[in-house]
């Protein structure tokens, strides 16, 4: 396998086992290995908890010829980590700068319905690519990324199929060297459930949800209220 | 509350720059009547946020995690108004910042509602700081601004404030300019006159 063909995913979910970043990023993985890529996985914030791990994700990605970020929006940009693996990167790049073409494409999926509330944490992963020499391939965001409920996307049910199709869509682009498709951009943002049905959900699923730990009675609880 | 101002510092130690906008912002504060209480993140033990959903259903409104997340929790929520000092960082915040800022997200309710036509989650507190972020770019850098300034306002109406401000600086600047342009930002937050 040629260094032209290594993508590595960047996973920048904090959960232990699976994350629906995972699945996501995995599912695009895939269909580039399908492809011809050779392809390699670090869950960047398990990695940085490790001595070392800075560096090991910079050499990772030093060896890619593509990278790929899956990760969940926190706070309308990227979890911290992803930011620190991101610092780490830039300083890097600054000292040895890469001498192959690399491309970066990130998947941004929002625990929020519309899509568009991603809109920022992609400027800066764009904004990223910029200032340390990756060549923008794209990115793709989804909204509700609760759906995908951490299973491996072709198993995750109906509504969530018209987000493989537009992985599917961006693997087929990647490969062929372009950046992913605006009909991919689009159907990956294709709202799963409408905002008023997203809200009617949360009042079903919190208090189900903290049942299991005896806390149903206290979601709305203040402890640092004055 | 009075005018309580949590500044969260994502300062780096030794970072001579953001330190004296520090001062600066301090000394403004204090000429607005504000009561500065300055959280150093690098002094700080934060760990990552790692999206558990914890603070929502375990212990609803508190992290799991005991370190020093509950501290910046708590004076965030007490305060008139956060203030978030940082270097610009791909648009964004410094990942010192950030994981700081990705620790507040236990002062919001699980629950959803709708706010502009967007879906956002209910407050969880009857009052939110407003919010203030000031960035540092080594130099003007429009695009970086933009991401910059577009990002403390989402955080605004994520975290529910009523008025919030983006300041941001660059190291060409006069400290002059500086100061005015944070004492415009302290204003538009409703911290200063």
């Amino acid at each position: 396998m040629s260094g032209q063909s290594r993508a590595l995913l960047l996973i920048g979910s904090g959960k232990p086992v699976h994350s629906n970043s995972e699945s996501l990023g995995g599912y695009l993985l895939s269909g580039l290995a399908r492809r011809g890529f050779d392809t390699r996985t670090v869950k960047i914030p398990h990695t940085l908890r490790a001595p070392g791990g800075a560096a090991a994700i910079t050499e990772a990605v030093r060896q890619a010829s593509m990278v790929v970020l899956a990760t969940p929006l926190y706070w309308d940009s990227l979890p911290a980590a992803v930011v620190e693996a991101m610092e780490a990167l830039a300083e890097d790049r600054r000292s040895r700068p890469p001498g192959n073409r690399q491309r970066m494409v990130a998947i941004l999926n929002s625990g929020f319905p519309e899509a568009r509330q991603s809109d920022t944490a992609l400027a800066i992963c764009r904004r990223f690519a910029k200032e340390t020499g990756f060549e923008w391939a794209g990115g793709l965001a989804m909204g509700a990324g609760g759906a995908v409920a951490e299973r491996p996307l072709d198993q995750a049910g109906r509504r969530v199929r018209h987000v493989a199709r537009a992985l599917d869509l961006a693997a087929e682009a990647l490969a062929r060297g372009e950046s992913v498709p605006e009909a991919a951009v689009r159907l990956m943002a294709k709202p799963i459930l409408p905002a008023w049905a997203f809200v009617l959900y949360g009042r079903w699923l919190w208090p189900r949800w903290a049942r299991r730990f005896g806390a149903q009675k206290r979601l709305r609880d203040k402890p640092y209220a004055a | 509350m009075g005018k309580k101002v949590t500044v969260l510092d994502g300062s780096e130690r030794g970072d001579a720059e953001l330190a004296r906008i520090r001062d600066c912002l301090l000394g403004e504060l204090a000429s607005a009547g504000a009561e500065a209480r300055v959280l150093d993140l690098c002094d700080l033990d934060l760990a990552y946020c790692c999206g558990c959903f914890g603070c929502w259903v375990k212990t609803p409104g508190a992290c799991v995690v005991r370190d020093s997340g509950a501290e910046v929790a708590k004076a965030v929520i007490e305060s008139k108004a956060a203030l978030y000092l940082t270097r610009v960082t791909f648009g964004g915040y410094s990942s010192r910042l950030k994981r700081a800022v990705d620790r507040i997200i236990c002062l919001g309710s699980p629950f959803f509602r709708k706010v502009g036509g967007e879906v956002h989650h209910e407050k969880r507190y009857d009052q939110y700081p407003n919010l203030i972020g000031v960035g540092l770019l080594p130099e003007p850098d429009e695009e970086a601004e933009a991401i910059f300034t577009a990002l403390v306002g989402r955080n605004a109406i994520n975290i529910g404030s009523v008025h919030h401000a983006a300041a941001v600086l660059n190291a060409r600047m006069a400290p002059e300019e500086m100061r005015v342009s944070l004492r415009e930002a302290l204003a538009r937050a409703g911290v200063a006159p």
